[in-house]
Formats: structure tokens, C-alpha cells, sequence
């Protein structure tokens, strides 16, 4: 049952793509709904979302699309690889143990088998949480389409509002890229939501940085669902450079960071919670820091 | 032959659910996997309007689509009504009171062909003035919802017993209290669904997921403009029901009428989204209580006033007041009490039957505020209950005779285990320390009827057996399984009688044309009610079996008894004979054959309460206790609920398994109520339709548990049982508000208990507490 006026799109064609060119020529008209996980796009379906195109294009067979690699320094996450792979991968759990561990938090099991990197980002909700720890590594995305020379985008600019990205009709993100970090490395993600599992977060949280004696540098502060898009905080990281972390440089940096988002009111929870959340993650991860 | 057979028993045994094999393996052929030849589809158009005039319907478009088979609107519908107070036309034809409703419906070859027909259709509105608040409904002037009540009350009941006025006089204290308690659903995993089939005759069989399929005969049969004799009712197994199945719903009527029109079988099913805001919610009540006591504590009396959110039609949701009138009466002794409900029109979406069926807001209510008034005597939360527990033997004021009731076992048997006290005096002076993470630790009791509930004329349940040549049992009951355990506890009571193994019954309960009447699985009454009828039909074969053995073998009846399989003698369990074989000596007897096929209907000793609601309306009573341990997150609001203790009066145990499988599902139920269940209604409108909104429990939410069961024995009671399920949803909310209190200060009047909820009331007693530090050093 829907609305008299919400009713599901129809779906008239489906190309079951074998290939990237395959898929990238169904796409090109862009008429085309690319299937990854189908997780978000199945619910998006039901509720009658006008972005979804009348050509269903399955990308479940195009194998190049899949599995993380290693080449100097970088990491290359294909754009189908499941959040499960992510999980389980021993690569990543040396070298980027953040990455598994935003996994762990990521709705269910069952959905971790078949939701996608590539999917999370393209979704484009602000409250997707695979997307706050790419950002973070200052991730690139490997776009291509059917035609033109593949373009790569920084993540940080990839999103433009709610479900909205600077991605094409016609395009389809491939891969998502990004250097192993330092040594001393420090990151963590922080989310809450009413239940631990099968959750969308009411706020999430990515802290990253080199970390030495108590003192955070080159440090990325993220967050989910306090905005239109993924907030970087540029300015309380800025704060945070550098300093020694005492009361007064939380007190501080809270404060910026509160100036930075930009949370609203829905039927999740309310925009003071929602700040609310926001100051207790960053106030308990910066007295963590400070201990290190 | 000297093979000797011990005497044993299967009662309070753990025995598999018969259904469960074939549920945890997929085999279950549920009512939305049935197909039968010519089948069409069937799917409803209704309002996004919440209170408006329908000025006209278009169906051409939809009739004219190719696979559509009928359309149909209010003109294409008999008269005839459905709800308890009839007031609710299957299809709307005049104006629509509250989202969901229905405007039009369509029959076709395909669901997807359903869904582009409702595209056509084009209904034109007059929007009319709103009212969502009870208050606002009750004021002068607000917008009438049913023009045949324009006070806009739908149901109300008054009891008063004793003296209030000069009972306050009488008090040391008076605690007054507002308690609001929200909306939820069931949430069944089987979403709503329906499959009818007309006979060249006019007689309509419909398969359906009905709690009663007894009473549907009845309730259906003016809207369907048919006789109830004319309505067989089957029911398939039920993904879920909880109570939302205990009233006949417009997409039943609809299903049948779109049948009749094509003279093909139609089935409607509805999608998730359909099924939040479709199908029916518990009641939110706000409730109003003054309470007094003297100063050692014993109450004086309770006086209650409260509201229900009935929305746009009456179900049998209404009528849940008087199951919070008990509560509110009887929980605890008081002596002098006052009850006022009133079930509101509004335009919010209308309220059902739920688990628990109104005692779930009232012992929120109750248990709160005896929470608060233990505070107020300068008692703690178990000396404070133990003053005021109802005793057995105790005539409550609605002259319920609670029998063998044991509240106080129960109050003590949860202190002790959970080492209440003295975990409850370290919390609450741990309160003041400055640390993120608080422990709580609460209780909460609640009185339940555990013996039937005689609403209808009878409480009554009907059974056949048969056995056949192979020592077969087959048990054709009226009551119906709806996961719940039933035929389980059946199968073991006729087990017991005639000394069959388990796998030899089997139990028939789902078709209205085989099985013999029964008034429906609610009140928790199947086990008491249906496992009476079982085991008393079982007797009588069982006599009639001994009777003929004894013949045989020369050995008096009164020294026989059926064990395993075999008649044996009782005294030293000797082998006399096979059980199949002396079935077929009967059968084969020539002019003496006998089949053993026997019959039985049990009528519990209640009585229906009279216009002034006093009666004895069940023929047993009793009570749960719940401790629930949390650590809360004060910066988050999250409440982890770690431990629950529950202490329950279940007569006796029939399955343990199934007796810890509904205690620990139920306590689950209730925790969705305390903590995340909320349905969000906005405008009249469902804000929060899909379970990505709706927050029901996971599995790393549930608690440990520890299950003390109190075996009262009950006399009436089959091996002495009572009926046990809607008590663990009922108590365990009230619980977490009082540790919730016990672990903050903070107390929530106005459950869930969310964390946002938790979050703000604690940053509002931090400022105000800093505020008024402030004030302090100000003047210092």
C-alpha cells in the first residue's frame, strides 16, 4: 500500500551486465538505475523514489569491480566489494584497522553481505557510515562512463546534498582509492542510534590523526547525519592540531565543532540531541587522545 | 509377558513445540504461501486524508485496465458494518475519519496489475476540520467523527467502590500523578492477509489470520450481507497475531465482497508499509491518579481517570478500560477506589487489541506511581509492595475472588534473587558521583486474570477426539494456535491421560466448519480453558478404554492404567495388553464395536461482570514480578538492560519450554514498549511506517534472564495450571522506569524510555541543578 500519490517506479528493462563496458553503455542514455547491493535501492523502490530510472542494470557479474588491493602505498577498494569483504579482509585489518572496524558497526550481518563500498557512497545519504573513514583517508573516487576518459574525484567534494552527488546519469563509480596512513596513525568511529545493531546512526563520528604524546596531528573530524552531506570540520581540526589537549582546548574545539554542523529535526531525533551526541563523541575521543 | 511399566509424567516436562520443526525448517505453509486454482489478487486504494468528505470516486480508468477483474467502492458493498460498536464500513463511501482508509479496491490477475488500477483511480476530497487530542475531541465544538455520537465518545466505564472522600480525609498522603503512555503495533512478521472463495450457493469460505475464527462468523456477516452460518472461517498458520487479530478488519470484508463480484477466490495481502499503518495500535492512554495511604504506608484508596486515543473507529480495543479497570481496582489491596475511562474519537489511525490488553498501560501507571508514593511513605520499593500485596482468598472490590494467588512469593522470591536491596540502597547513593555510566536497579508487579475472561456469554472451549486402530490419537480442538503453544500443551494434557507418546496426537484446530466453538485465544485463557476441554475428553476415553480392557483382562478398572503405549496395571505398572491392540478388540467387537470418539465442553466457573462491573469474571488470578538491572548512559540516554529476574504465579508448569519461551518473548514485547517501540503519529499521520523507524528489540538487546515460576497449584486449573502469557509483556516497562529512578533520579512519566528521552531529562536536571548551585553561591 502507498499514498494515492507515491507509487512504486516501474522497472521496464533489465541488462544483466557482464562487463564494465557493458554496464557503462546501459548506463549511458541515463535512463539507467545501477544495481549493486540493492540494500538502499530495494527500500527506495518501495517508497516510490523518483530517482530510480526505468533500465535496472545489474553489476553482480562484473568481477573487476570487486576486491581491495595493495600497490605502493595505495588501497584500491573496488567499488562491489562488500562491506563483509571489508570486514573480514587481513589486509586492512594490519594496515587500516579503522576501516574493518567501521564495518562491525554497519547495519547487520545480512546486510553486510550484500551492501556495497561503491553503493554506500553513491547512495549519498549523510548518514551512511562507510563513507566517514574514506573521507577522512582522503579518499579518491574512480569514476567512468560509457564514452569519456575515466576522472578521478576527491570524496570530500563528491556529495552535493542529500542523496545528491556530482556523479553523471551516465557514470558509474568503479573504485574508491586511498594511501595507507602513518605509523602512528590514530582513528575511531564513534555511533549511536537506539539499538546496536541494524541501525542508522543518529550521528556518527570519524576522528583521525597522527597521534604522539597526547598531541593530534594532521587530524580529520568527520561526521554523519548532522547535515546535507558528511561534515568535515575543518576548522576544529585546524584547533585541534598541534595543541596539547587540556580542558580548555575541548571546551574549545566542542564548541567549534558545534558551529560546524548543521543537524536538523526529524522523526530520528531532534537537532539538540543530535548536538548533543555530537559533543559527547568528540569530548570522550579527545580525553582518549589526550591518554595516549 | 512381565514387563513392567514405571508411572510417569509429561506435565512440566520440556517438550519441542509441535510446530516448531517445521517453522525453523521452512516447511510451514503459512497463508501467504496458499494458492488455489483461478486465483486473482486483490489490493486496497486508501486516504491520505485524515478527516474529509468524499465528493466523488472515478474507477473508470482501473475498470477499463487489461487483468483487472473488479473494482469495487462503498456502493458495490452491502450495509452492513464491522467493529464492535459497528461503526466502521469496510469501504468508505461518505467521508474518511483517519488515514488508512479504505476508498476502493480492486481484484486482478496480478499485484502488479492491482497497483497500476489504483494509479487510475481519482477521488475527489472535501477536507473537514481535525482533532488529534483526546481533550480536544472531549472541548465544545470540536469536529464529530462518528455523527451518531457527537460527544465524540466512543466507549466509557465508571466503578466506584467504598468511600473516596472520606478516604482522603482520612490519609497522611495523597500522591497525584499524569502518566501517558504511547503508540506501538504488534509488528507480526506475517503481514495482514486474506483469501475468500464463494460456493455456487452463496456460502463464502475464508482463510484467515483470525484470533476467533468463531466469532468473525458473526462479526462478518453484515457486512458481507450473508448469514454467519453461511461464513466458514479456516485459519492457516499465523506468522504472528499478539491480539491484532481479534477483530474483524475492512480488508477481510473487502477480500470477500471482491470474490463474491468475480466468482473467483481473491486473496489480499498487505506490504509492510501497509501493515504499520493498516493494521491496529494499543490504545495511548493518558492517565490521571490520586493515591493515598496512611503514614506506615497502607493505602487508603486510588482514585483514576483516564483518556484513550480511540482514533477514527472502535475495535475491541476499546474495551480494553475494563482490563485497566482491574488493574487499578484490585492490583495491590485498596480499599476505596474510583475508575472513569472515556475511548475518544479522533482522527488518529484507530486502535486494537494488544498483549496484555490495556494492563499494559495501566500497570505503567499503577506501578510508577507505587513507586513514587514508597518514596513519599519513606519505604523501600519491596517493604512498600509487600504492605499493600493482595493475599489469597482476597474479594476485590469488584468482587473477583483472586483464589490461590501468591503476590507476595512472588515480590520476594525477585528481591531475593537479585539481591534488590542492597543493590537498590548502593545505586541510588551512587546517584551524586560524577561518573558517565549508572547502575539501576527496579521492580514492578502486576495482577492478571489467568483463568479465561468471561466477556462474551460463554468463556467456553469445545473438543473431539478420536483414536483409531493404531493407538492414533487425533484432537480436534477450538482453540486456536497462534504460536503461542497451544496445541502443544493440549497434545501433552491428552498424553498424559491416555499414556500416549507425543508423536502419536495430532491436533486439528483451524477450520470453524470441523472444529467445535470456542470464543477465541485471548485473556491468556487457551491453556486454562482448552487444556481443561482437552483433558476432559481425554477421560472419557480413557474410562471408556479401561472400562472394555477390564473386561478383557478381568482386572477391575479402578487397577488399570495407561502407560506408554500399553495398559498396565496401576499398582505395579505389569503389562496387560497393547493400547492399539485393545482398540481394535473394541472396534472388532461385533455387535459390541465401539469407536472411542468422544466429546467434551468446558465452561469455566466465572461469571460475567454485571452493568456496575462487579463479577468474578475469571475463574483464576495471578501476578508476575519483575527486577530489571540497567546501567544508563548519562551522556547518551541509553539504557542497557543487563539482568531481569521474573517471578511468576503460573499455577503449574505444563512446558517448561514453552512456558520460558513466552515468559522471555513476552518480557522482549515489554522492553520494546519501555525502551524503542514507538509509532509516530503525526497530523493523524504515520511518520514512522518500516523498521528502519520502528525500533522493535534485537537480539544483543535482550537481557539475561532468570525465571523463578510459583506453582500455586490452582484446583480449577488443568494439572493445576493458569494462563500465562500476557503477564511478562505487562510488568517488565515499569520496571526500567524504576531503576531508570533508582539509577538517576530522573523519572520518565511518558514511556519509551528513548535516549533521547533519557539524554534530555538528565541535561535538564544537571541545569537545573547547576542553576540552582548558581542561586546557592550567589546568596553564600
Amino acid at each position: 500500500m502507498l499514498p494515492q500519490n507515491r507509487f512504486p517506479p516501474v522497472i521496464t528493462e533489465y541488462v544483466n551486465a557482464t562487463s564494465l563496458e557493458m554496464a557503462l553503455e546501459a548506463l549511458a542514455d541515463g535512463n539507467g538505475t545501477p544495481l549493486a547491493g540493492g540494500s538502499d535501492l530495494w527500500a527506495q523502490k518501495d517508497n516510490g523514489d523518483g530517482r530510480i530510472g526505468s533500465r535496472l542494470v545489474n553489476l553482480n557479474r562484473i568481477d573487476e569491480l570487486r576486491g581491495i588491493s595493495v600497490n605502493n602505498g595505495f588501497v584500491r577498494i573496488g567499488a562491489l566489494t562488500s562491506i563483509s569483504e571489508i570486514l573480514e579482509n587481513q589486509e586492512l585489518a594490519g594496515s587500516v584497522a579503522l576501516l574493518p572496524k567501521v564495518a562491525d558497526r554497519f547495519a547487520s550481518d545480512q546486510i553486510r553481505n550484500v551492501a556495497t563500498v561503491g553503493g554506500n557512497i553513491a547512495n549519498a545519504s549523510p548518514a551512511a557510515d562507510f563513507v566517514l573513514p574514506l573521507v577522512a583517508l582522503d579518499s579518491e573516487v574512480e569514476i567512468c562512463s560509457n564514452g569519456r576518459d575515466p576522472r578521478k574525484q576527491a570524496l570530500s567534494e563528491f556529495f552535493t546534498g542529500p542523496g545528491k552527488t556530482i556523479l553523471g546519469a551516465d557514470e558509474l563509480i568503479t573504485a574508491v582509492i586511498f594511501k595507507i596512513p602513518q605509523k602512528n596513525f590514530h582513528g575511531v568511529f564513534c555511533k549511536t542510534g537506539p539499538r546496536p545493531a541494524l541501525e542508522i546512526s543518529l550521528v556518527a563520528m570519524c576522528l583521525t590523526g597522527e597521534l604522539h604524546n597526547g598531541i593530534l596531528d594532521n587530524s580529520r573530524l568527520v561526521f554523519g547525519a548532522v547535515g546535507p552531506t558528511v561534515i568535515c570540520c575543518t576548522n576544529t581540526e585546524s584547533l585541534i592540531n598541534g595543541s596539547q589537549i587540556d580542558d580548555e582546548l575541548v571546551a574549545g574545539a566542542l564548541d567549534m565543532m558545534a558551529g560546524e554542523i548543521s543537524p536538523i529535526t526529524d522523526v530520528r531525533a531532534s537537532k539538540w540531541y543530535r548536538t548533543h551526541i555530537a559533543r559527547t563523541f568528540l569530548e570522550q575521543e579527545l580525553i582518549v587522545c589526550r591518554s595516549k | 509377558m512381565n514387563k513392567v511399566i514405571e508411572k510417569t509424567t509429561i506435565i512440566g516436562k520440556r517438550v519441542t513445540k509441535l510446530d516448531a520443526p517445521d517453522k525453523a525448517t521452512a516447511r510451514t505453509r503459512y497463508i501467504n504461501d496458499l494458492v488455489l486454482p483461478r486465483m486473482l489478487y486483490a489490493k486496497i486504494l486508501r486516504t491520505d486524508r485524515v478527516h474529509a468528505k468524499i465528493l466523488s470516486i472515478d474507477t473508470s480508468g482501473a475498470r477499463a485496465l487489461a487483468g483487472v477483474h473488479a473494482v469495487i467502492t462503498a456502493s458495490d458493498a452491502p450495509d452492513g458494518k464491522i467493529g464492535v460498536l459497528r461503526d466502521n464500513p469496510p469501504l468508505k463511501g461518505d467521508k474518511v475519519r483517519c488515514i488508512r482508509d479504505e476508498i476502493a479496491a480492486v481484484a486482478a490477475d496480478t499485484e502488479e496489475i492491482c497497483d497500476a488500477a489504483l494509479r487510475l483511480i481519482k477521488v475527489e476530497y472535501e477536507d473537514l476540520p481535525t482533532v488529534f487530542d483526546c481533550t480536544e475531541a472531549l472541548s465544545e465544538g470540536a469536529p464529530i467523527i462518528d455523527e451518531d455520537r457527537p460527544d465524540n465518545i466512543a466507549m466509557q466505564q465508571y466503578f466506584e467502590h467504598g468511600d473516596i472522600g472520606s478516604a482522603e480525609d482520612d490519609s497522611d498522603f495523597v500522591v497525584e500523578g499524569e502518566y501517558n503512555v504511547h503508540y506501538v503495533t504488534h509488528c507480526n512478521m506475517g503481514v495482514s492477509c486474506s483469501l475468500a472463495d464463494y460456493d455456487m450457493d452463496g456460502r463464502v469460505t475464508i482463510y484467515t489470520q483470525t484470533q476467533y475464527p468463531f466469532n468473525v462468523k458473526m462479526d462478518i456477516a453484515p457486512s458481507l450481507g450473508a448469514h454467519p452460518g453461511d461464513v466458514r472461517i479456516i485459519q492457516p498458520p499465523i506468522g504472528g497475531a499478539f491480539g491484532s487479530k481479534l477483530d474483524v478488519y475492512p480488508y477481510e470484508p473487502i477480500c470477500a465482497i471482491l470474490a463474491k463480484k468475480t466468482r473467483r477466490p481473491v486473496k489480499l495481502i498487505f506490504s509492510r508499509e501497509e501493515e504499520f499503518v493498516a493494521s491496529p495500535t494499543r490504545q495511548p492512554v493518558e492517565f490521571n491518579i490520586r493515591a493515598g495511604m496512611k503514614k506506615d504506608g497502607t493505602l487508603t484508596f486510588r482514585d483514576v481517570d483516564c483518556l484513550l486515543n480511540n482514533g477514527g473507529y472502535t475495535s475491541w480495543g476499546a474495551t480494553t478500560p475494563y482490563v485497566s479497570m482491574r488493574t487499578v481496582t484490585s492490583h495491590y489491596t485498596v480499599p476505596n477506589v474510583r475508575y472513569r475511562a472515556r475511548a475518544v474519537y479522533t482522527n488518529n489511525p484507530f486502535a486494537g487489541s494488544f498483549r496484555g490488553y490495556g494492563n499494559v498501560q495501566a500497570t505503567w501507571a499503577i506501578e510508577t506511581h507505587m513507586d513514587r508514593m514508597a518514596e513519599v511513605a519513606g519505604l523501600d520499593p519491596i517493604a512498600f509492595r509487600i504492605k499493600n500485596a493482595n493475599y489469597p482468598g482476597e474479594i476485590t472490590p469488584q468482587a473477583a475472588n483472586l483464589g490461590r494467588v501468591d503476590h507476595v512469593g512472588c515480590i520476594l522470591q525477585a528481591a531475593d534473587k537479585s539481591d534488590f536491596l542492597d543493590k537498590w540502597h548502593d545505586c541510588k547513593a551512587r546517584q551524586a558521583e560524577n561518573t558517565r555510566y549508572k547502575r539501576g536497579i527496579g521492580i514492578a508487579t502486576s495482577l492478571h486474570n489467568a483463568g479465561g475472561a468471561k466477556i462474551h456469554k460463554s468463556d467456553g472451549c469445545g473438543t473431539m477426539l478420536k483414536m483409531d486402530d493404531y493407538a492414533r490419537v487425533t484432537v480436534i480442538t477450538g482453540a486456536s494456535e497462534i504460536g503461542q503453544g497451544s496445541d502443544t500443551v493440549i497434545a501433552q494434557f491428552v498424553a498424559e491421560e491416555l499414556g500416549v507418546p507425543m508423536r502419536d496426537i495430532t491436533i486439528i484446530n483451524n477450520d470453524s466448519a470441523t472444529s467445535p466453538w470456542d470464543v477465541g485465544v485471548h485473556a491468556s485463557r487457551t491453556t486454562y480453558i482448552a487444556g481443561n476441554s482437552a483433558k476432559r475428553v481425554a477421560r472419557k476415553a480413557r474410562e471408556r478404554i479401561l472400562r472394555a480392557a477390564a473386561s478383557y483382562s478381568n482386572v477391575m478398572m479402578e487397577n488399570l492404567d495407561l502407560r506408554a503405549g500399553y495398559v498396565v496395571q496401576a499398582d505395579d505398572g505389569v503389562v496387560i495388553m497393547p493400547l492399539d491392540k485393545i482398540l481394535r478388540q473394541m472396534h472388532f467387537a461385533g455387535e459390541d464395536a465401539e469407536l472411542v470418539m468422544e466429546t467434551d465442553y468446558y465452561e469455566p466457573p466465572s461469571e460475567p461482570e454485571d452493568e456496575n462491573h462487579v463479577g468474578d469474571m475469571s475463574a483464576a488470578y495471578s501476578h508476575a514480578a519483575h527486577v530489571a538491572e540497567i546501567v544508563v548512559d548519562t551522556k547518551l540516554g541509553t539504557i542497557k538492560v543487563e539482568k531481569v529476574w521474573s517471578a511468576q504465579d503460573v499455577g503449574r508448569v505444563v512446558n517448561l519450554t514453552g512456558l520460558e519461551g513466552q515468559i522471555e518473548g513476552g518480557i522482549a514485547f515489554g522492553l520494546g514498549y519501555a525502551l524503542s517501540e514507538d509509532l509516530k503519529i503525526v497530523e493523524g499521520k504515520v511518520a514512522n511506517p518500516s523498521f528502519r523507524d520502528y525500533h522493535v528489540m534485537t537480539a544483543p538487546q535482550i537481557p539475561e534472564f532468570d525465571l523463578t515460576f510459583l506453582e500455586t497449584d490452582d484446583g480449577e486449573g488443568p494439572a493445576g495450571a493458569k494462563g500465562i502469557a500476557e503477564l511478562p509483556t505487562i510488568v517488565i516497562a515499569p520496571a526500567i522506569g524504576n531503576a531508570l529512578y533508582n539509577a538517576t533520579g530522573i523519572r520518565i512519566h511518558h514511556p519509551p524510555m528513548t535516549p533521547e528521552k533519557v539524554a534530555r531529562a538528565i541535561a535538564e536536571s544537571n541545569a537545573a541543578q547547576d542553576n540552582a548551585k548558581g542561586r546557592t553561591d550567589e546568596r553564600g
